[in-house]
């Protein structure tokens, strides 16, 4: 039981590392999202800091009153400038805002908004990459990504509705009405943590049901080269069904690589340095990092890809034909 | 800190000389402040002999707990005498636990104005307190008791009963008042009530006010105040369960094991203004003494939750913190046994005081390094000193307790707890992450300037404590006052600090201290005039917020001519330092009144100016902004900028990252 999800796992892995020039166009992805945004965040750490003798503090090490006082004077995007960004606090503040389902900032929704349609842009050309297993190249990752993009978003737009009513309604009703009753007369705060646990499996398990159900969809949706979406979602839960040990093995194994890459970074990540070569030391493992974990989820992805593709007739089955620039009448189409 | 070390410049040394002198008439103080007060011996059973205190107020209580019910039935006999200079013609009681009886109290509409409500608590969960019947002097005037409201007439409001007596009290004269009452338990408010099987009672008993020449002063309860009362004995029998151990004010002078499973404890001190009790079959306790070469030793006693067991050991070392520095500082702690509460989850009674019992409260994940639980349990030991010993009044001037306590705290964690790291908490406020970059400090985060500084224009300080805005009123009691007692220690030095505060530990401890005991006493003892300081920190809500708004320095043949203009953004004034540093090392401080709105200095130096700062020392805790206190001509301001901006860069692709997980 399970064996062929491993099988999936060791599969998704050589499909991933074989195609690293995907994994640096996420990363490049991610950074050209955030750099625009982080510059508007150095202007306004810039203009508070001033000519000030509190930036010699704050270049050379962590100046909490200076980001005390910023922050206590702050509006929109400056509100977010808090010591959680530092270090491993970055991580576990991230991870207890999902799990909490924490309000962030307009600006912070608008750009996770962006981000998440050029995932959506870009998940049908590195799916259909990872179904070839061979290179595409631009031409095919862009036609590709042309092709499912319009077909995933409407795919989103059924996520987008059973994550609202995760987010939107099972999330409060645990946290919101459950759990306060739950706790209403414990005087044992170890307790409370551990049903406040149990309700994070209970929430998180779901949410993963969700992503494995979308994720074999997408899947489908290259593989078999589906135009419905509805379609897609259906077999991706059918797939999931009939797969039960498979799907579930990959996705533990996957979350498992998810938890030793945190797990890693929280070990290694520096402690915040001076303006020079340990600002860029701290930069680059904060890189190091996103890497890895852009790199895990890219191995959901091909993975999940493989052992859709293992069940089939024929291993490694794509059923649209590779397009060809400019011949191809899929890139004519885009 | 500068240090005095071995090869440390003559100025240095001139400091160090200073030190040694300051230690040596600290020592000489505390030599002779505590042998006085030392002279006072507590004795086995929570008696102190001589008196401390008036003892104008002396309850006898007996009281049973039914915990089923969450009912407690009581009678008690005051012992009053009128030690003012006019007759009492009638009583006024505190009914506190009237505040919870329903939401028309005044308690509970302060409680909205705060964005709180009891809405959705079961019946149940609210309390009340009914005076059955009432005596004075034998005479029965259970049928004159009435409600009133001297704070703002709200005739829902039942937290102060007045009592017509049939005889005035004269002044010197004692009556003898016997009551009966039932009270039901809530669900705990403002630190008091039931949780599980876990009771927390004070403010339980029907208390008198405090009657003064002007009449009495007995105030409504409030939401975001506490309380006043004289001094006195409290001789207390309380019935819990059997097998359901118990702490109290006091000690513990007898137990009887009753036939019907219950227990019967007798509880005993004197010189004490209340009297606080909790019981829990789920405590353990712990022992431990306090000890010290010249201070009385102490007998401390610790319920404590099961869950922190491991923890016992970091209570008693908070509390010896506390009783050390404290006794130090203002004075010995003369009650010979201290009784530390660890409550339970959830029962909101954490971080409260009573004589000779405090509430600490901590989390089961408590990591080190992180002061909690140390951070409360040293505050709330320290009110035994501000406010169990020098009784201000809490309803109209709170910050002379939680103010002089913030204060206090601040400084004794600085000395035994000092790295202290920030410690944020995540998984819904369970799982704590230690920061270790940053190290808290006293002077701003021991202060709470972010506090202060959101609400610094909220009241002004000298407006009545109980009619601060409730939300806000916090900042200004504790925060403010922590920042201006710390903010004169940096202006006056610590020795004259120290004189002032001991000086007014040992006028007022087992009194009732106003404001302008303590403003006169400051002046007198530092031998400056502080009055316009007072003037602005206690008498306005003016914010101060000093500035350098230019800095200048350019070359003119082989000289620099350096121009620096200050200014004052507040409306508060203070007199600060101006410091320049040019070039090669020389540095020349101006001092400023800081009365004008600006002020210009110009230098013709041999070098150029690399920067000026207003207050260098930041003897001025309560600026807002220090930011901009400064000024350099070689600005790290980019360089600085763009090392936050790509940390917080790494934040933001995470998170978006999180979310991406969903695509």
């Amino acid at each position: 039981m399970g064996g062929a999800g491993l099988n999936a796992w060791r599969d998704g892995i050589r499909r991933v590392n074989r195609a690293p020039a995907l994994l640096a166009a996420v990363w490049a992805l991610t950074l050209v999202v955030t750099l625009p945004i982080a510059a508007v965040m150095r202007s306004l750490l810039a203009r508070h800091l001033g000519a000030s003798l509190a930036a010699e503090a704050a270049a050379s090490g962590v100046n909490y009153d200076w980001m005390q006082e910023f922050s206590d004077q702050a509006a929109g995007l400056g509100v977010t400038f808090k010591p959680t960004i530092i270090g491993f606090g970055a991580v576990a503040d991230n991870l207890s805002a999902f799990l909490d389902n924490v309000e962030r900032p307009v600006v912070i929704v608008a750009a996770a908004t962006v981000y998440i349609l050029l995932w959506i842009f870009v998940a049908g050309g590195i799916i259909d990459r990872y179904a070839r297993d061979r290179p595409t190249h631009a031409a095919g990752f862009f036609t590709a990504s042309g092709v499912f993009f319009f077909r995933f978003l409407r795919l989103g737009v059924l996520q987008a509705i059973v994550y609202s009513a995760l987010f939107s309604s099972l999330h409060p009703l645990l946290f919101e009405r459950l759990y306060p009753k739950l706790v209403h007369d414990l005087t044992v705060e170890r307790t409370a943590f551990l049903i406040r646990i149990a309700l994070y499996l209970v929430f998180g398990a779901l949410v993963a049901v969700c992503v494995t159900m979308f994720d074999y969809a997408k899947v489908r949706a290259i593989v078999e080269d589906r135009r419905s979406m509805l379609s897609a979602a259906v077999e991706g839960i059918r797939f999931v069904r009939r797969n039960p040990a498979d799907a579930s093995t990959l996705f533990l194994v996957n979350f498992a690589c998810f938890a030793v890459v945190v797990g890693i970074y929280a070990a290694i990540v520096p402690a915040v340095g001076g303006t020079g070569v340990s600002m860029w030391l701290t930069v680059m493992t904060g890189q190091l990092y996103l890497l890895a974990r852009l790199w895990v989820k890219l191995v959901f992805w091909a993975s999940e890809t493989a052992l859709f593709q293992s069940r089939l007739a024929h291993v490694g089955y794509v059923s649209r034909p590779e397009p060809r620039w400019p011949e191809s009448p899929q890139a004519e189409q885009i | 800190m500068t240090g005095c070390r071995p090869g440390a410049r003559r100025r240095d040394h001139v400091v160090c000389t200073r030190r040694i002198r300051d230690v040596l008439v600290t020592t000489l103080w505390f030599t002779t402040a505590a042998s006085s007060v030392v002279s006072a011996q507590p004795g086995a059973g929570g008696g102190i002999t001589p008196p401390l205190s008036p003892r104008n107020a002396n309850y006898t209580i007996t009281a049973r707990l039914d915990p089923a019910a969450r009912a407690i039935t009581g009678s008690e006999t005051i012992s009053w005498r009128n030690i003012t200079a006019r007759p009492a013609t009638e009583l006024q009681f505190h009914l506190y636990w009237n505040a919870w009886r329903n939401d028309r109290s005044t308690f509970m509409r302060e409680l909205a104005l705060a964005g709180q409500s009891g809405e959705g608590r079961a019946e149940s969960d609210w309390a009340r307190i009914d005076v059955n019947a009432i005596k004075v002097d034998g005479a029965d005037r259970t049928a004159v008791k009435r409600f009133v409201a001297p704070d703002d007439d709200n005739p829902d409001d039942q937290t102060v009963m007045a009592v017509g007596l049939a005889q005035p009290v004269a002044p010197g004269a004692t009556a003898t008042i016997e009551i009966a009452w039932s009270a039901h338990v809530p669900r705990p408010f403002a630190r008091t009530g039931a949780i599980g099987n876990f009771f927390f009672i004070a403010q339980w008993f029907p208390k008198l006010g405090v009657l003064q020449d002007q009449g009495w002063n007995c105030h409504q309860f409030h939401a975001g105040t506490e309380f006043f009362s004289d001094f006195g004995v409290y001789d207390v029998s309380l019935t819990v369960p059997l097998g359901w151990p118990l702490g109290a004010t006091g000690v513990q002078v007898k137990r009887d094991d009753n036939a019907d499973r219950t227990t019967t404890y007798r509880y005993y001190q004197e010189d004490v203004h209340d009297f606080v009790w909790t019981t829990s079959p789920d405590y353990i306790e712990r022992t431990a003494r306090f000890e010290h070469p010249r201070l009385p030793p102490v007998e401390m006693r610790l319920l404590l939750q099961p869950e922190h067991a491991s923890q016992a050991d970091r209570h008693f070392n908070a509390t010896r913190t506390t009783l050390k520095y404290y006794g130090e500082w203002f004075g010995p702690y003369p009650y010979g046994h201290i009784t530390i509460i660890d409550p339970a989850y959830q029962s909101g009674a954490g971080g409260m005081e009573y004589p000779t019992l405090f509430t600490a409260g901590t989390r089961w994940l408590a990591p080190r390094g992180v002061t909690t639980p140390e951070g409360v349990t040293v505050h709330e030991a320290g009110h035994q000193f501000w406010y169990g010993m020098v009784a201000n009044n809490e309803f109209e001037d709170a910050w002379m307790d939680e103010g002089f306590n913030t204060y206090s705290t601040a400084r004794a964690l600085a000395v035994d707890y000092t790295p202290n790291f920030l410690a944020l908490r995540y998984l819904g406020g369970f799982v704590p992450h230690v920061v270790r970059e940053i190290a808290l400090s006293r002077e701003t985060e021991g202060n709470r300037l972010t506090g202060y500084r959101h609400d610094a224009e909220s009241d002004v300080q000298s407006t009545p404590s109980f009619r601060y805005f409730p939300s806000t009123g916090g900042s200004i009691t504790y925060n403010k006052t922590a920042l201006w007692l710390n903010t004169l220690e940096r202006w006056l030095g610590w020795p004259t600090m120290q004189r002032i505060l001991s000086e007014h530990f040992a006028r007022w401890r087992f009194k009732h201290p106003k404001p302008d005991d303590f403003f006169t006493l400051a002046s007198e003892v530092s031998g400056r005039d502080l009055a316009p300081f007072f003037d602005q920190v206690y008498r306005s809500s003016n914010v101060f917020d000093y500035g350098v708004q230019e800095l200048q320095s350019t070359p003119e043949g082989d000289r620099f001519r350096t121009s620096v203009v200050v200014r004052r953004h507040g409306e508060a004034i203070f007199p600060v330092d101006v410091a320049v540093v040019f070039r090669d090392g020389e540095r020349i401080t101006e001092h400023w009144d800081g009365q004008d709105r600006w002020k210009a200095y110009t230098y013709d130096r041999a070098s150029g100016a690399v920067s000026a700062q207003v207050d260098p020392n930041r003897v001025l805790l309560l600026d807002a902004n220090y930011t901009n206190n400064s000024m350099t001509l070689q600005p790290r301001g980019p360089a600085a900028a763009t090392k936050w901006s790509l940390t917080w860069m790494v934040w933001l692709q995470e998170c978006l990252l999180s979310w991406a997980a969903l695509v």
